[in-house]
């Protein structure tokens, strides 16, 4: 489904990713892992388009098709979605006003009919409930005055009623009370299928406990340095990160 | 054969203007228009060195050989204006157009007609120095409507205006006068439009209202100017006690729209709003001036301006609050938010509160910015390409003005203008 070959991105002149490559196949959970600053939110916003990183070298491959060359929008039209680490407020924009276009522009890139008012609300419903998500918040206006959990919650409902097939979720944990955290999780899982890919970009193994990934791989300083089964998560947990630095600097150390 | 006009003179303008005057002046206003062309004499087109103009000039409008016109047919009216309406091109009433008739509860008719004398009230505000365009309306006012509302009627029905310029070198200066008996309300929908291709027109309008205790008045004001067009509308409102008045200013389009509105409160716990958005493009030129005056205590009032500038066009904002001694128990609150769309654009917003008063809540504030690209990115990310994401957003800046529409059937010619405007 997505193949990252020796991806090289930097912002503002500094680069961040430093020849990342990887291989997500089809219904896989993929959690990247690693400590601050070593580009885990750079490799999710390249990934969605964020035009503010600019890439050097290397390529994305999605479902055969060059990923970089294309808009944001045209990306979640092929079924990429991120879910931010910080979703960003629009006032005066309605969520489910919003939704509606999005998902009527992406029938139209997919050459289909407008969806049915009622076919949409039906959507809305059974999505919204997923993740307990109050049907007067579907209501305002996009993330306005919306809780830390509320904000990822609603993160994880547009997920779902845009029904995408590569999920990336920034941090998504970050923030929450364990709680939400569940009702995240557990409306994560409910969209796992053997035709949809996972990537989970995490600070903290604490999401791992909900979502069992497949892969987990540390990233550092711009690469991934290590991959494993969820038992690594479990291992980082244990040790930290500082066990990771000292492999990769050994003369520091 | 060529005169030689001293072009800087207002009373130049009024002088070489008289030969096509044709209206009849109502013999209750002879005496303002008397006195207004005295008056007149000595005064200068405005400069930017006066700070009423600091950023509208009327070099323009001071060069062209204006005259009136008689010319009242051949003007169309927009499909999409329906229902009972007054109309008036070119100063003219024109009755063949117009199906709006009076009823037990209010009168209506064309200026010239109307015996309904308020000019006396607004004397102590009038500052032809500031703007002397005021002194040439008043000098030779032409046909607007009059509207006279019974005390305790209400009139379910807006009332439709449309003013329509038009001709090469016209100028028009439609009077009106709205008097709102005590208790009563109307709602009003003044449309004022400029023939595109016609050549240059240029409206100088002038309306007086007088809302009466606890009487309530909602007007929408639709502007389309052409690429010649200079509109400059003057409107003054007198305030008595427990009324209510909601003024929206919509620039649709225009080379050059000024637009000065001046609210005197004069009682109590009146509540006064003024709202516009204006979407300038190419290079237009829109200025939006008030003035609120509170003169008495427990009253609020609400300004609201919010503007999308695009190309090279030029935005002016300046809303004056003036809190007398008096007033105390004040709400005042002006906002005015700009957003540029283009690198070119240029906007002027000069918030000024005056308070004599100690014992008031004011606020203003003045905003010029870019669209939020975080949010346009967020937008597409789910789907929405850029385009639609910057239309979604400018919508919902608009969003602030237009909620407080008084006749809703108008919000999607406004919303049309915004699309047509942000597609080119």
């Amino acid at each position: 489904m997505l193949e990252v070959k020796n991806l090289r991105a930097k912002i503002e002149g500094k680069e961040i990713l430093k020849g990342l490559s990887m291989k997500v196949n089809p219904g896989e959970v993929h959690a990247i892992m690693g400590p601050n600053g070593s580009g885990k939110s750079t490799l999710a916003s390249v990934l969605a388009g964020n035009e503010d990183f600019e890439v050097s070298e290397g390529t994305v491959s999605y479902k055969g098709e060059n990923l970089l060359e294309m808009e944001p929008d045209v990306r979640s039209h092929k079924g990429v979605f991120l879910a931010f680490q910080y979703p960003v407020e629009i006032p005066g924009v309605s969520n489910i006003n919003f939704l509606k276009a999005a998902i009527n522009e992406r029938r139209e890139a997919h050459g289909q009919e407008p969806i049915t008012a009622k076919e949409f609300l039906k959507r809305v419903k059974e999505k919204a409930s997923l993740v307990e998500l109050d049907n007067k918040l579907t209501n305002r206006s996009v993330n306005e005055g919306f809780s830390g959990g509320e904000k990822k919650r609603n993160e994880i409902f547009q997920m779902a009623m845009l029904d995408p097939t590569l999920c990336i979720l920034d941090e998504t944990d970050s923030g929450l009370d364990i709680d939400a955290l569940k009702i995240v999780a557990n409306g994560v899982n409910q969209l796992r299928s053997k035709d949809r890919s996972f990537i989970i970009v995490t600070h903290y193994q604490r999401l791992l406990d909900y979502i069992v990934p497949d892969f987990v791989h540390v990233l550092y300083d711009g690469k991934i340095v290590k991959t494993g089964g969820k038992e690594l998560a479990l291992e980082l947990e244990e040790k930290g990160y500082d066990w990771i630095k000292e492999e990769q600097n050994p003369v520091e150390a | 054969m060529e005169t030689l006009i001293e072009e800087t003179k207002i009373s130049a303008l009024a002088t070489s203007l008289s030969g096509s005057f044709s209206n009849k002046i109502p013999d209750h206003f002879k005496n303002t228009a008397e006195r207004a062309t005295g008056l007149m004499s000595g005064l200068e087109f405005p400069s930017t060195r006066d700070e009423y103009w600091k950023y509208t000039r009327t070099a323009q409008i001071s060069k062209v050989d204006w005259k009136f016109s008689d010319e009242i047919f051949n003007a169309e009216i927009p499909a999409h204006i329906s229902g009972p309406k007054i109309v008036f091109v070119n100063g003219h009433l024109n009755s063949e157009l117009s199906d709006l008739n009076a009823n037990a509860n209010f009168e209506i008719g064309p200026f010239h007609e109307s015996n309904l004398d308020v000019e006396k009230e607004f004397e102590p505000y009038e500052d032809f120095r500031t703007n002397p365009f005021l002194a040439l309306n008043k000098a030779m006012p032409q046909n607007g409507y009059v509207l006279r509302v019974s005390a305790k009627s209400n009139i379910e029905n807006t009332i439709a205006v449309v003013n329509i310029y038009t001709g090469d070198k016209v100028i028009s200066q439609p009077k009106n006068v709205v008097v709102l008996e005590k208790g009563s309300s109307a709602k009003i929908k003044e449309y004022h439009i400029h023939t595109k291709n016609s050549g240059k027109t240029f409206a100088n309008t002038h309306s007086s209202f007088v809302v009466g205790r606890n009487a309530q008045l909602g007007i929408d004001i639709l502007q389309y100017g052409s690429d010649e067009s200079f509109h400059l509308q003057n409107a003054d409102f007198l305030l008595d006690r427990d009324s209510r008045v909601v003024q929206n200013t919509f620039t649709q389009e225009g080379n050059w729209t000024r637009n000065n509105t001046n609210v005197r409160i004069q009682g109590e716990n009146v509540n006064a709003n003024l709202n516009g958005f204006y979407i300038p493009s190419g290079t237009e030129h829109i200025d939006n001036h008030t003035i609120i005056d509170h003169e008495k205590s427990n009253s609020e009032s609400n300004e609201l301006y919010r503007g999308v500038l695009l190309d090279k066009s030029v935005g002016v904002f300046n809303g004056k609050v003036f809190v007398r001694q008096d007033a105390q128990k004040t709400n005042a609150f002006q906002s005015n938010g700009n957003v540029l769309i283009s690198d070119t654009a240029t906007m002027n917003s000069k918030p000024e509160l005056e308070i004599y008063a100690d014992d008031v809540k004011c606020s203003h504030g003045s905003t010029t910015g870019q669209l939020n690209d975080e949010a346009i990115y967020y937008l597409q990310t789910r789907g929405v390409p850029k385009k639609l994401a910057r239309k979604m957003l400018i919508s919902a800046f608009a969003e602030d003005v237009l909620k407080h529409l008084v006749s809703e059937d108008i919000r999607g010619e406004i919303e049309e203008k915004i699309d047509t405007k942000l597609a080119k």
